[in-house]
């Protein structure tokens, strides 16, 4: 414990009460828009620890991927959906149910400190790096080598996923209730078209 | 150069996988459970970079969380996709209501 | 004479023998309904013809210095032999003297069969079906006879056993028709049993499957093989009284040759209609009648006969198997000649005449004499393709005004129809003459050829010299003298009953209807082949006069009946014209030195032709008698006066009847046997057992199934729980490796491994106090000593678990106590090691197998005293 900087700490403590803090906003929020925040929050937390843990790729490409699409589009989302779907009763669960998921919070996490408690002895000096750990460069040389099948494969992944994503969010018109529903699906034709339009975009920006 | 040992990331990300597990079980907000699914492949991409901190002399768990961001965008791209055409058949997201199948 | 003309190595053009039938079958089988009756015909002739020509094409080329035209297509397979030799299976196709002659005889008279049933058939809505198998027919046939080795032949052989199963049920609207077609199919199966093992024992034993690979190699087969007792079944295995009985003192041994030719001569009978599975020919007469004459007389049930004098190398090497078939070959034609003497249906009269020269045929390659075997292959071929193309004339004639089976083939129903079928008349009778043997037709030159050889020769196993393992088998002197008598009395038999089927159809008065002149057909336009009409019996049938059938129906049996009269002369030896003779030597040169000449016979030939005239004479003169001039009086008396016999015989010896008791009725009852054990144990208890857990196990689990994602993902969180605790908790396994337990005392304990993980011994001599890395600790016990040892194991997470380990030797027995302290005390004396005292100077021989006892078989009693 002792070796651990000043300054160090405070980094990381920082960091851990954003990603803390924003994990059970997004959880506990009864509006979706503050969960997203909270999701926000907890992922630049985590971007802050994969700076302290030497992957500053990553760390880009978290705020980049995470906080710039993944959360947006979580927004462009609840924005769609509107209000009424966004602010149902009940959304964040009821009394017993707050109270369990702080109770289960509880118990983990006095777990695992306990963990870390007993194994205090055992903890490993951190080894030295080797030069252009976690840079651009040295993530992208085992990239573009060791795993090029991988890296490739899941360009194709996010093809089929932009494909799928476009493809169902655009329904085809088969209403499994059409039975029940038959009026809600045919009247606002237009409006749905703009819809789906929306959708393609926000699904190609995801990918 | 931090100081910070690896553990300490690792009881970070052991509690924030939780609190998305709680989030998952106990919410009914299908976009809430996204977000929660979310968290979870972030508390686990976290660990995997805590370990290629002690393991460095290569890149294995960063390239692994990388390919994990990716397979993360596409299922919220999906996963979105899905909600709309759920929101479109049932006019909600209450997960309780995806029950089409049972009767 | 076209000898140079084509590569020999590469004789492509036998893709246009082979292929013409196969594109006629094609074509006519998928587009035959639409392209309509004359484009069927047109394709099914062509398609024969120019295999035919090929063929003359073919003939003309095999050199006559018995080389072979071959052609290899592709590697088909390969199979490994018994030194794990690779041996190799081509599609590979060659044709020599025999293969030659038969190709001219399967396309030629095949030709003439399908322009005869071009015009027979004509009514028939299955016109382009009927033409489809017949061209398919061919086409396997010819397969079979090119084929170079034994696969080859074998997938001709199964093609023409399905072409004859789907032509024999060709009008399988009719429940007898379709019965027969599966009696030969399940008949030949068992034959075709045969040849499959054949083909297994001669990759073993020769390595090769072609039929020259098998000649080179063929004195591996003179290899002694123990056929009983079976396996290590010995006299100490079994109950005393049986094992006297069923263990001979000495093992029964053959050689492999007589193995081989044995499977190999189960097959031929199969397919060429021998006792015991000639059952089914007489039934296959079911089929349409130029089915009959083509596959059920001319081509396919001589392919056993064909097999024998192709493989005659390997039955050469084996006399009792040589015997085996002659007297198959002779009881044969004497069975069917005698069940053929009182058969009213003339159709069947020609299916029993067919078996009994089948017979005959086997006769001649049973007694050594190929050439003359194969030659009645070629003769039979011609006269009985045109008694039975007659017989389809006067059915076609009869069918004017009887429409039912059983009745228009009917002999009694005949008579005077020489009158109304001149052309039909004569052809047939040329044809009875070359089956009865009358001089200097066909018949007779092949028929006498095999009754000399019969009487004269000799088979001798003359290699087994080379092998001087085992005694090979010696036909006895009076063997060949039985055959010939015995084929002395089948001939006259088919001289009576072939001239009474003459006599009975074309002489005396017309027994079918009254005929009425211009009488017209009250109900015109009517299907020809509906069997089922009603004919009011009470009241004489009326009827036009009998018609002579059209000249594509008329035109096949005149070629046939000239060939009947005059193919003889092309193997005539006695008068010394035999160019087909001599074109076949070469290919049965291998029977040199097996066959004799035996002692006596020298210059009898001209007096042993006697007999077989004599045969003729007498046969001919008897039915001349009864049917002719006493218009089947005596046969009436006949019948009546030794009724059980008449029946007996006229019911075919009812070996069906015992067939169907015996081995049908066995398999029947195995099969309610298993039907039984399937509904009741199978289905009653297994199934229904199975269902009902399954139903528990569904019922149970879909209350789980709440279609709720979070119970899901609860249930995923729980397994990922336990997945997690195990990580964390330690785990205390010891294994304990005891092998020298006995011997040392020593026992060598090992603590699994895991990450983090640190070790503490208890209950060692030196206990630890600390924990250490020490995963593996080696205890060493005193005899009868018991020891309890104890590992504690701590992770990185602090957390510790123990195992305890209770170890124990056992107390030496009190002989040995002296010796073992557990420190390499040597043997003498180890346990489990048994030395008995040898004693000085000789031993009895019953006790040296008690000092060679394995180490070990004693050791139960050593065992016990320890305890």
């Amino acid at each position: 414990m002792s070796g651990i900087g000043t300054f160090d700490l405070l980094f990381f403590g920082l960091t851990t009460l954003l990603v803390l803090l924003g994990g059970i906003g997004t959880v506990a929020a009864k509006n979706p828009i503050r969960g997203a925040m909270g999701l926000l929050t907890a992922i630049v937390g985590i971007a802050g620890m994969y700076l302290q843990l030497a992957a500053e790729f990553l760390a880009a490409i978290q705020i980049i991927v995470y906080a710039g699409a993944v959360v947006v589009l979580f927004l462009f989302v609840i924005m769609l959906l509107g209000p009424q779907a966004t602010t149902s009763a009940g959304a964040a669960g009821t009394k017993v149910s707050r109270y369990f998921g702080a109770g289960v919070l509880l118990v983990t996490s006095v777990g695992a400190m306990s963990l870390l408690w007993r194994t205090r002895t055992e903890i490993a000096a951190l080894p030295k790096l080797p030069p252009g750990h976690g840079t651009i460069e040295g993530i992208g040389r085992e990239l573009f080598t060791t795993h090029i099948v991988p890296f490739e494969l899941s360009g194709a992944l996010l093809l089929v996923a932009v494909v799928g994503a476009v493809a169902v969010a655009r329904g085809k018109q088969i209403d499994p209730t059409s039975a029940v529903k038959v009026a809600v699906a045919k009247k606002p034709t237009k409006q749905a078209s703009g819809e789906a339009e929306a959708h393609t975009a926000h699904a190609k920006e995801a990918g | 150069m931090s100081t910070v040992p690896v553990e300490y990331f690792l009881i970070v990300a052991a509690v924030l996988f939780v609190v998305g597990a709680v989030g998952f079980l106990l919410r009914r907000n299908l976009l809430v459970l996204l977000m929660s699914i979310e968290l979870m492949l972030n508390s686990v991409n976290l660990t995997l970079v805590a370990y290629n901190r002690l393991h460095a002399a290569n890149h294995a768990g960063q390239n692994l969380a990388f390919f994990v961001i990716a397979v993360a965008a596409a299922e919220a791209a999906v996963g979105l996709a899905i909600v709309l055409a759920f929101f479109r058949v049932r006019k909600t997201i209450h997960s309780d209501e995806a029950n089409l199948l049972k009767n | 004479m076209l000898g140079n003309q084509f590569d020999t190595k590469d004789f492509a053009l036998l893709a246009v023998v082979l292929l013409l039938p196969a594109i006629g079958a094609f074509v006519n089988g998928v587009f035959g309904k639409r392209l309509g009756k004359e484009a069927v015909r047109l394709m099914a002739l062509t398609a024969i013809g120019g295999a035919f020509l090929a063929s003359v094409v073919t003939f003309l080329s095999v050199p006559h210095d018995g080389g072979r035209l071959s052609w290899t297509v592709w590697r088909w397979m390969s199979v490994t032999g018994q030194s794990g030799n690779s041996v190799p299976i081509d599609v590979k196709f060659s044709v020599d003297a025999m293969t030659a002659t038969m190709m001219l005889v399967v396309t030629g008279v095949g030709f003439l069969i399908h322009l005869y049933a071009s015009e027979y058939m004509k009514k028939d809505p299955g016109y382009h079906r009927f033409f489809c198998y017949l061209n398919l027919f061919c086409f396997a046939m010819l397969l079979l006879i090119t084929g170079d080795n034994l696969p080859v032949l074998f997938v001709g052989w199964e093609g023409v056993g399905m072409c004859s199963y789907l032509l024999i049920g060709f009008w399988f609207d009719d429940e007898k028709n379709a019965r027969a077609g599966k009696k030969a199919f399940i008949v030949n199966r068992i034959g075709d049993f045969g040849l499959i093992l054949a083909m297994a024992l001669l990759v073993y034993y020769c390595g090769s499957l072609t039929w020259e690979g098998i000649d080179n190699s063929k004195l591996s087969l003179l290899a002694p093989v123990k056929i009983w007792p079976i396996g290590n079944l010995s006299k100490e295995t079994l109950p005393v009284f049986l094992g006297n009985i069923i263990i001979p003192d000495k093992p029964v041994q053959v050689y492999a040759a007589t193995l081989v030719a044995l499977a190999l001569f189960l097959g031929c009978a199969g397919k060429s209609a021998q006792v015991p599975l000639y059952i089914w020919l007489p039934d296959a007469m079911a089929g349409p009648t130029p089915v009959s004459a083509l596959i059920h007389a001319a081509t396919m049930v001589t392919a056993g006969v064909y097999l024998v004098a192709r493989l005659h190398f390997v039955f050469l090497l084996s006399p009792a198997a040589m015997a085996v078939v002659a007297v198959i070959g002779v009881v044969t034609a004497l069975l069917a000649a005698s069940i053929g003497l009182f058969q009213h249906d003339l159709k069947k009269v020609l299916a029993y005449s067919t078996v009994s020269q089948l017979g005959f045929m086997f006769i001649g390659v049973g007694v050594g004499a190929f050439a003359a075997g194969f030659f009645h292959v070629f003769t039979h071929a011609f006269f009985k393709a045109c008694l039975f193309l007659g017989a389809g004339s006067v059915i076609h004639a009869m069918h004017a005004r009887i429409h039912d089976t059983d009745r228009s083939q009917d002999m009694r129903n005949m008579g005077g129809l020489k009158r109304f079928m001149p052309i039909t008349r004569w052809t047939f009778f040329a044809s009875c003459c070359a089956i009865a043997g009358f001089p200097l037709t066909a018949g007779f030159w092949s028929k006498d050829e095999i009754l000399w050889s019969a009487f004269s020769n000799n088979v001798v196993n003359s290699k087994a010299a080379a092998t001087p393992r085992m005694a090979p088998y010696e036909w006895p002197p009076w063997l060949g003298q039985a055959i010939y008598w015995g084929a002395i009395l089948a001939a006259t038999m088919t001289a009576f009953y072939m001239f009474r089927a003459y006599f009975m159809t074309f002489h005396g008065n017309f027994r079918g209807w009254s005929i009425v002149r211009g009488w017209t057909d009250p109900h015109a336009g009517h299907d020809h082949h509906d069997h089922h009409e009603e004919h009011d019996t009470s009241k004489p049938l009326e009827g036009p006069e009998p018609h002579e059938s059209p000249a594509p129906m008329t035109a096949p049996l005149v070629v046939l009946a000239a060939f009947a009269l005059f193919a003889g002369f092309l193997n005539a030896h006695p008068i010394h014209i035999a160019p087909l003779g001599h074109f076949l030597e070469p290919v049965f040169k291998g029977a040199e030195g097996f066959v004799s000449e035996r002692e006596g016979a020298k210059g009898l030939m001209w007096v042993m032709m006697a007999p077989g005239f004599a045969a003729f004479l007498v046969g001919t003169a008897a039915a001349m008698y009864v049917y002719l001039n006493r218009a089947g009086q005596p046969e009436k008396v006949f019948a009546e006066k030794a009724g059980g016999l008449y029946r007996l015989i006229y019911d075919k010896w009812r070996i069906d009847e015992l067939y169907d008791a015996t081995v049908v009725g066995m398999v029947d009852a195995l099969a309610d046997i298993f039907t039984m054990a399937d509904k009741w144990f199978i289905d009653g208890v297994l199934a229904r057992l199975t269902a009902m857990l399954t139903a528990l196990a569904g019922t149970l689990l879909r209350t789980l199934q709440t279609g709720r994602i979070q119970v899901y993902a609860a249930v995923m969180l729980l397994g990922l729980g336990g997945v997690g605790w195990f990580m964390v908790y330690p785990h205390a396994d010891v294994t304990a490796d005891d092998t020298s337990l006995r011997s040392t005392g020593e026992v060598k304990l090992a603590a699994a491994p895991g990450y983090g993980y640190t070790f503490r011994w208890e209950g060692l001599t030196g206990t630890d106090s600390q924990l250490t890395e020490r995963s593996a600790v080696t205890v060493r016990l005193q005899p009868g000593e018991k020891k309890n040892v104890t590992v504690f194991v701590k992770n990185a997470f602090q957390l510790e678990t123990s195992h305890t380990v209770a170890l124990e030797r056992p107390g030496l027995p009190p002989g040995a106590k002296a010796q073992s302290d557990g420190k390499g005390a040597a043997p003498p004396n180890v346990p489990g090691m048994v030395r008995p005292d040898i004693p000085t100077g000789e031993i009895p021989a019953d006790d040296i197998h008690k000092l060679l006892l394995p180490r070990g078989a004693d050791q139960g009693n050593n065992k016990g005293a320890e305890k």
